[in-house]
């Protein structure tokens, strides 16, 4: 479902993303995780339509964004890690905003907008400016602004920042019943305890470069870990930099 | 004081470190040109002051009193405006600047915030009006020939007359702030200053100030002289100030002193007073500021659409995007404010040329019409530069961080652009061709230049639109806190630039032509071959033009805003200087 080839970015001299290589199947929830200024922000916003990339290509559901960003975007749920919005609208405007945006009809998005509402415990604000809502709340907004269209595939930067407990595990409930379902997830997250909790598989960059995907176990093996969890492995594998 | 210097510190190391960050040729630009245009128009300034002066001091036993009415008009306006921009400053820099949180959680009192915040605002408020105000001051100097005691004296009255209009500023904005309804501090203000500022413009025009160099319009000398006497309050700031700038103008010194002493003694004053109830209400004003306002009327809930089915013809990203654009100005009181006043520019536009004195002059009436009519397309034009400077330039800023959404969207950044181009293309030719329409038949002028006006505007407006949207993309800002102010960028410079050549030579073009056409019908004779060859291709360069000015802006911006990576299109750019340079 998604299919990164030689993915590479450069801002100046600076390398962001070095030829990354990457598969990941349909319904599987992929976690990125990296230290600090490894390139997960910028892999995933490439992924996302949001920047082009130096070189290299991201393939969606078959498609190339390069050739045909509008219609790859259709099949996108994209969620940034800083949920910027407009501030002048209200949460339901929003939603409709970006119905219209993909192609939803009228009827099924009064259906399908209440029900993610009332999920997101959003209902009662759907009416308020969103200039009047918490980190927490927008946080929710654009997720639920992201799975609107049922998208194929949801490009998530950090899901659960801003987020409360019963968030967090709304989230994490919420992604794996749409994997379940057939919807591709791809995270970057510093929280390791969700990547664990959460992911098929995990994929580790540094410095711009993938240094190991796989399962726990197999990320475990790699780094020579008998016991101990993603945070251990992450340490070693990242050469005990930048503590995430 | 420790800790006022170290909290004015941020303020001065960003100015000094401006230089490290951004681009330091595009800024030395920018700084040239403001600065020259800047200069000229305090030489022209000075120049068209020194020669009112030089004549009124020339005018037998009325001319000093002329001379000193202009000076106490002048210190009135002055005081208003430092008033006005004191409140605007004071409100940003007291309850809306985005470091205000960090400031008010460190160990510092609230009054010692205060003065920091309030020696900022003073500075911001009063620089620009007191080298503006330099032009006037000095040629009453050089005019009455006054000595150094003159300059030392102004000197040592502008000081104090700007501390006290700025603690009054800061005075008011504070009381309002607690005691006005919690989050409704920012619109009323917003309203305040925008209806001060009608209120002194539609004032001063309808003063009729060009009566004053006509003295024979008055019915007697005397009705006149009347005219000219003003009631000095002795408790004006303004006064001491005048009183203190007459009495060394005409060397007496004690008298110039006292009205120093009372200025210095008010501002002091006043500086302690503000000090004092700032312990008292600041930080009740700040905590209610905090608060979003709750709207006037919301929307209900699941309402179907309610837009004109004129946005139905649309593609849904398109009219998603329509009604977004259109919501959001009309939510955003800086925005949808702003309009009044435009509408405010257009009411003295069309005055003025109702009491336009055409029959007075040696020239032919009916050549003076079309005339007036012909340059009145420029200015027009000029007129809505400036609206689309403040309004359609800021366009594409104004997405601001939220510009991920459109990035991020299944929607070309071409559709993107387009739908920004005819929100504000279509309320803009509205608005101008009304503009030339009413003016036009205020000028009684043939149905020649009348279709020619408005053939020409409808031509101009979908350009300068264009330009822009095109500039605004290609210079966007998302970052800033007001966007609406990017007009001030190299960018808005650039834009207004173009937008003045453009304008100048369709008008250049379409002059000689026209002339032609004018000439041969007052004679009631036709064009000859040569005149009809360079009317068609006048016309067709014109033409040109400005499909070029509405295409290839946006062909521009397109491209522009399509490479733009959010969030790392500085960074790349910092990089280079400083390869540590993180957060990829």
């Amino acid at each position: 479902m998604i299919e990164l080839k030689n993915l590479t970015k450069r801002f100046g001299d600076i390398v962001a993303v070095n030829r990354l290589n990457l598969s990941v199947s349909e319904g599987e929830i992929f976690g990125f995780i990296g230290p600090n200024g490894a390139g997960k922000t910028t892999t995933l916003r490439m992924m996302g339509g949001v920047i082009a990339p130096t070189e290299g290509s991201v393939i969606i559901d078959g498609m190339n964004m390069a050739d045909d960003p509008e219609n790859v975007k259709k099949r996108i749920g994209f969620i940034p890690d800083r949920p910027f919005l407009y501030e002048k609208l209200t949460g339901m405007e929003f939603l409709r905003f970006t119905a219209d945006l993909y192609g939803i009809e009228d009827g099924l998005f009064y259906e399908r907008s209440e029900k993610i509402l009332r999920q997101f415990s959003l209902y009662h604000w759907a009416d308020k400016l969103i200039e009047s809502y918490s980190h927490g709340m927008k946080q929710r907004l654009i997720i639920s602004a992201a799975i609107l269209h049922d998208p194929k595939v949801i490009v998530v930067d950090e899901p659960m920042v801003g987020l409360d407990p019963a968030g967090i595990r709304m989230v994490k409930d919420l992604f794996r019943s749409l994997a379940k379902k057939g919807t591709t997830i791809f995270m970057s997250t510093h929280t390791l305890a969700v990547a664990e909790d959460v992911c098929d598989r995990i994929g580790i960059i540094h410095k711009g470069s993938l240094v190991a995907t796989g399962t726990i176990e197999e990320l475990r093996l790699k780094a020579q870990v008998q016991e101990g969890d993603l945070e251990e492995v992450f340490l070693i594998l990242t050469e005990g930099e930048s503590v995430p | 004081m420790r800790e006022i210097l170290t909290l004015l510190k941020p303020r001065f190391l960003s100015f000094k470190n401006r230089g490290i960050s951004g681009n330091l040729k595009g800024r030395k630009l920018r700084s040239f040109l403001f600065g020259s245009i800047g200069l000229a128009f305090w030489g022209g300034t000075f120049f068209i002051f020194y020669r009112v002066l030089t004549y009124f001091h020339g005018l037998e036993e009325f001319g000093d009193i002329l001379a000193y009415k202009l000076l106490s008009m002048a210190l009135i306006t002055f005081f208003s405006l430092l008033i006005f921009s004191g409140i605007l400053t004071s409100l940003s820099k007291l309850y809306l600047s985005r470091d205000l949180s960090l400031v008010h959680s460190m160990p510092i009192s609230r009054e010692k915030i205060f003065l920091s915040r309030w020696i900022e605002s003073t500075i911001d408020s009063s620089w620009m009006v007191l080298i503006y105000s330099l032009p006037f001051f000095l040629p009453y100097g050089i005019v009455y020939k006054a000595g150094a005691f003159y300059y030392a004296m102004l000197g040592a009255n502008l000081l104090p007359f700007c501390l006290i209009a700025s603690s009054l500023s800061a005075l008011i904005v504070m009381m309002a702030a607690a005691f006005l309804p919690a989050g409704r501090v920012r619109s009323v203000f917003i309203f305040m200053g925008l209806f001060l500022f009608l209120l002194l413009l539609i004032s001063f025009r309808l003063m009729r100030p060009e009566r004053f160099v006509h003295p024979e319009s008055f019915m007697t000398v005397m009705f006149y002289l009347k005219n000219l006497e003003s009631s000095h309050s002795p408790l004006l700031p303004t006064t001491w100030f005048f009183d203190s700038l007459r009495a060394a103008l005409s060397g007496t010194m004690g008298n110039a002193f006292f009205n120093s002493a009372l200025s210095w003694s008010c501002a002091i004053t006043m500086v302690f007073a503000a000090t004092w109830v700032s312990g008292a209400v600041y930080f009740k004003g700040l905590s209610k500021a905090q608060t979003v306002p709750g709207r006037f009327f919301s929307s209900l809930r699941f309402k179907r659409r309610g837009y004109g089915f004129f946005l139905n013809i649309l593609s849904r990203p398109a009219r998603a995007f329509a009604i977004k654009e259109i919501k959001t100005f009309f939510r955003d009181q800086t925005q949808w404010s702003q309009v009044f006043l435009v509408a405010a520019l257009i009411v003295i536009y069309l005055y003025n040329f109702s009491v336009l004195p055409l029959g007075k002059g040696p020239i032919k009436i009916e050549y003076l019409q079309n005339l007036i009519s012909f340059l009145n397309m420029g200015l027009a034009a000029f007129v809505l530069s400036a609206v689309s400077a403040r309004f359609v330039f800021p366009a594409v800023s104004l997405e601001g961080e939220a510009f991920w959404i459109v990035k991020s969207s299944p929607v070309s950044i071409r559709t993107f652009l387009r739908i920004k181009f005819f929100i504000y293309f279509l309320p803009l030719l509205l608005l101008s061709e009304l503009l030339i329409v009413v003016t036009n038949i205020l000028l009684h002028v043939t149905p020649f230049m009348m279709v020619l006006s408005v053939v020409t505007i409808f031509l101009m407006v979908p350009g300068i639109v264009s330009m822009g949207i095109g500039l605004g993309a290609i210079y966007p800002d998302f970052q800033s806190e007001n966007p609406a102010q990017s007009v001030t960028s190299l960018g808005g410079l650039i834009y207004m630039t173009l937008c003045i050549g453009f304008i100048a030579s369709v008008i250049v073009l379409e002059a000689g032509p026209v002339y032609n056409i004018f000439m041969t019908g007052i004679r009631g004779v036709g064009l000859k071959g040569f005149q009809w060859v360079w009317l068609v291709g006048s016309f067709s360069v014109v033409l040109a033009l400005c499909l070029m000015a509405i295409m290839i802006p946006m062909r521009l911006g397109e491209k522009r805003i399509f490479r733009y990576e959010l969030g790392h299109y500085e960074i790349s750019e910092k990089v280079q200087k400083s390869p540590n340079q993180e957060s990829v």
